[in-house]
């Protein structure tokens, strides 16, 4: 083949969609290189199950002198608290460990190799890691929720009702955090500030009737934390019309275009800025 | 139409200057001024199919910054860039399934893991089936001579291993252009002629054009036949890398040994003298009083020896950059 | 004397220095301390509606102490000392005529000195929007809770640098210290005041160490009356000396594993 000029060998075409099976090796990668470290996911699940344990009794605090916090009762306060756990869990399996590492990405140059690879930079930034630390969470949210929803006599209807909610809710979730986590083209430093949203997304725990006015506004309209757990626990119990269902649609597709539109602005500036 | 091909390209940068006192911060803050530095200044090249060319320049000359252009990954402030057709800052994923970027500096390979789990991933992103992803490795790991080190996780291998396996990945999807920047950056002797050896060897095997930046001048004279010289943002030389010689060096080295010790005259009135050690001498000579000169020498005085030879590139070159102009 | 003095000034100069150039991730960090709030609106709230024992006004001025209290005791020693264990920092550090402990102390004082203005600043927004929850405490309770806060940090301190040792053996000490962290949320006051405990729970809380680094400095600083003192007192003295002990100990035996492997 000396010096002879190179002619592209037929691409084979590889089952399913490229992005699944990229995806499908992201995660087991991810799970191998995890599996390095095997004592982590014995301390995290412990430490799960000590925060739930921890959670459930810090509700049962308002419950104990006979309050319903912001009108629910316990079980249904209960499907709240499950809905937040669920949340927790995927933020700590997906979010975090791909999010934060955009502050890396930036700092260290490495972001280039993910530019130049004709893959969808915001897929790869968000579906490259995987941690097993954040299923225990997932799975305890799970039981948390099955557990209330048998007290109060659900059936598969309820479920049905919810589970749109949830889907919503984890959508909101992913694109407030993404575009949290672009600032980082900007601020690039020590650390990103997601772990401010995190703070405040803490106030999802709770029944959104539970806070005084001022803060029910904050966390519905700036910070609409209230879509993410109050309103699926409120979707399951049949509380909520199809109203507040399809504005938490809306909310989702909104900020899930402005996390992309984000993504695009803020990587112009990293690659005008960079040297 | 040339493979790759710059008009004019420019990159300017704004930065603002800070004073490290408090006052200086608020001042930031409130009033910034701007200086704008030209990184790279209309520079205008092209290079065909197949060619290898390197980028040389100091520390800070806008050849990472003109490499950054060419594979889209910062926008230019004005001109235009072509490579393979494409506008590179569009970073269309034909364009990206083209080109590939080594820098020496910095690593895509999972470090926890061996490279092989890496390699997977860029099949998948690539989309190489199996198959071809294990006569691809299989063929290049034979060039790189690795073998068990790709069962090994990345963080155990040495820097040397890992640099060739990072050009593995790199080179899996068997790009038509190569973009390195610095590959060989930290390498011991070795394992820098092996990178090379291997480049050469890919460059002849698959027609690939490569366009990289080093500052060890034994890259560039291994590898490349054209060099493109960058100083100051801008394009000095351009051409074949002995012809730099004849550009940028109108003098010639003498070396004279004299018959016997005694009489010795000051040289000075020849030349530059460059080295002096008891009967040899070198001295510089500028091209056009060679002739002249060396009758002169011949004339004057008693010699043993003479010889003429052309002074060595990096000392030219050295000469080019601290100088700071194009001669 | 003298010279440990200026010594100590010296590096605390230094470190303040070091602090005021992250000051953005400092606010941010601060910032990320909102659950007080987030719990006084809610206890607040139920104190309004049901009787609780406590008049809603003193759950706002307990958990805007809980965040003073939290902001002035933040510890973080482990991930420093984990990571200068794992990249090898921790060497250059050990041939210097001073026990490393003193740097970590160090940064985390001068760091404390920069939280200040914005924990004051932040104050003052708080009280301008909610001037009924404006109080003085009388100065001796002042001084009080003052000392109770410094015990509580050098307990937080101990503590977690106790746990920072295990970074000798697993490059995972930081876990440990995560569950610790995990317990300490709840059973410390930082959730609800001990009085909304059952009192079976609350008897029990009061043996470990946790209460005194909440509960007890933040109802100090509220002005309201705290039980049993002198038993808080003798409990954390106790598990100061136990966690020290152990400290000590794993730092001996973790010193010579590290220089056994070379590094």
């Amino acid at each position: 083949m000396h010096g002879e000029h190179y002619v592209p060998e037929p691409m084979p075409s590889l089952n399913g969609s490229r992005y699944a099976v990229a995806w499908r090796r992201f995660w087991l990668s991810s799970l191998a290189a995890e599996a390095e470290y095997r004592l982590n996911f014995i301390l995290a699940t412990t430490n799960s199950l000590l925060a739930l344990a921890g959670s459930i009794f810090g509700l049962h605090l308002f419950f104990r002198t006979g309050y319903r916090l912001g009108g629910w009762s316990w079980e249904e306060a209960l499907l709240v608290m499950g809905v937040f756990t669920l949340l927790d869990g995927f933020a700590s399996a997906l979010l975090n460990p791909n999010l934060n590492r955009i502050v890396s990405h930036i700092r260290d140059g490495t972001m280039d190799f993910i530019l130049l690879k004709p893959m969808d930079s915001q897929f790869w930034v968000s579906a490259r890691h995987f941690s097993l630390w954040g299923v225990p969470n997932v799975l305890f949210g799970l039981i948390t929720l099955g557990y209330a929803g048998k007290k109060l006599g659900f059936g598969w209807t309820e479920w049905a009702q919810g589970s749109l909610p949830v889907a919503l809710a984890v959508l909101i979730l992913y694109s407030l955090w993404f575009a949290l986590a672009a600032t980082s083209v900007w601020f690039v430093k020590i650390y990103n500030v997601t772990f401010v949203l995190r703070s405040f997304l803490e106030a999802g725990r709770f029944p959104i009737s539970a806070f005084p006015q001022p803060s029910r506004f904050f966390f519905t309209f700036i910070l609409p934390v209230a879509f993410l757990t109050t309103v699926p626990a409120e979707s399951m119990l049949g509380r909520t019309g199809a109203g507040n269902v399809a504005w938490a649609g809306v909310t989702a597709i909104l900020l899930l275009l402005l996390s992309r539109w984000f993504w695009r602005f803020s990587l112009r500036f990293y690659t005008s800025a960079s040297s | 139409m040339a493979l790759i091909e710059t008009h004019n390209l420019s990159k300017q940068y704004r930065t603002a200057d800070k004073a490290p006192t408090l006052a200086g911060t608020i001042r930031h803050f409130l009033r910034r001024r701007y200086r704008t530095v030209e990184a790279v200044k209309d520079v205008s090249f092209s290079i065909e199919r197949g060619e290898m060319v390197g980028f040389l320049g100091p520390n800070g000359a806008g050849k990472t910054t003109c490499l950054k252009m060419l594979t889209g990954l910062i926008c230019p402030t004005s001109g235009t860039a072509s490579v393979a057709g494409h506008t590179p800052f569009r970073r269309e994923h034909p364009f990206l399934r083209q080109i590939t970027l080594v820098m020496g500096q910095k690593q895509q390979l999972i470090w926890d893991l061996p490279p092989a789990d890496s390699f997977r991933i860029n099949a998948a992103v690539y989309e190489l089936s199996d198959d071809v992803l294990k006569t691809r490795v299989g063929e290049l790991a034979e060039m790189l001579s690795l073998s068990t080190q790709l069962s090994q996780p990345v963080r155990k291998l040495s820097l040397g291993e890992r640099m060739k396996a990072e050009l593995l990945a790199a080179l899996l999807h068997r790009p038509d252009v190569l973009f390195l920047d610095e590959p060989t950056l930290g390498l011991d002797v070795n394992a820098q002629a092996a990178v090379r050896e291997f480049l050469r060897d890919y460059n002849r095997r698959f027609g690939a054009t490569v366009l990289l930046t080093s500052h060890y001048m034994a890259d560039i004279t291994a590898l490349c036949q054209r060099i493109l010289l960058i100083h100051k943002g801008q394009v000095i030389y351009d051409g074949a890398l002995d012809r730099i010689v004849q550009r940028f060096a109108p003098y010639r080295e003498v070396k004279i040994e004299l018959a016997n010790v005694e009489g010795q005259a000051d040289f000075t009135r020849y030349g530059e003298v460059l080295a002096q050690d008891g009967r040899v001498v070198t001295l510089m000579i500028q091209r056009r009083n060679l002739t002249e000169t060396v009758a002169t020498l011949m004339r004057e005085l008693e010699l043993a020896d003479l010889t003429i030879t052309d002074p060595p590139v990096e000392q030219i070159i050295g000469r080019i950059f601290t100088k700071g102009n194009a001669a | 004397m003298k010279r440990t003095l200026r010594k100590a000034r010296l590096l605390l100069g230094v470190t303040y220095a070091e602090m005021m150039e992250y000051r953005a991730e400092l606010y941010l960090w601060a910032l990320s301390g909102i659950m007080p709030f987030i719990l006084m609106g809610l206890w607040a709230k139920a104190a309004g509606e049901t009787p609780m024992g406590m008049p809603p006004v003193d759950f706002v001025r307990y958990f805007l102490a809980v965040f003073v209290v939290r902001q002035m005791t933040m510890v973080w020693v482990v991930w420093d000392f984990e990571y200068d264990v794992v990249n090898g920092q921790l060497s250059p550090r050990l041939l210097h005529p001073l026990n490393p402990v003193w740097r970590y102390v160090a940064s985390h004082v001068g760091e404390r000195f920069s939280r200040i203005p914005f924990v004051t600043a932040l104050m003052g927004i708080f009280f301008l929007l909610y001037p009924k929850a404006w109080w003085v405490p009388a100065p001796g309770t002042l001084a009080l809770a003052i000392l109770a806060m410094l015990v509580a940090f050098i307990m937080r301190f101990v503590m977690q640098y106790a746990f920072a040792m295990l970074a000798f053996w697993t490059e995972r000490a930081n876990a440990i210290e995560d569950l610790w962290f995990t317990l300490y949320l709840f059973l410390s006051g930082y959730i609800a005041p001990l009085e909304m405990f059952p009192p079976a729970v609350r008897e029990a809380t009061l043996y470990t160490p946790f209460p005194y680094l909440v509960y007890v400095p933040a109802k100090l600083l509220a002005g309201q009356p705290v039980p049993a003192l002198t038993t808080g007192f003798l409990v954390t003295l106790a598990w100061g000396l136990v966690f020290l002990a152990l400290q000590q100990v794993l730092w001996r035996t973790g010193l010579r594993r590290y220089s056994a492997m070379g590094a």
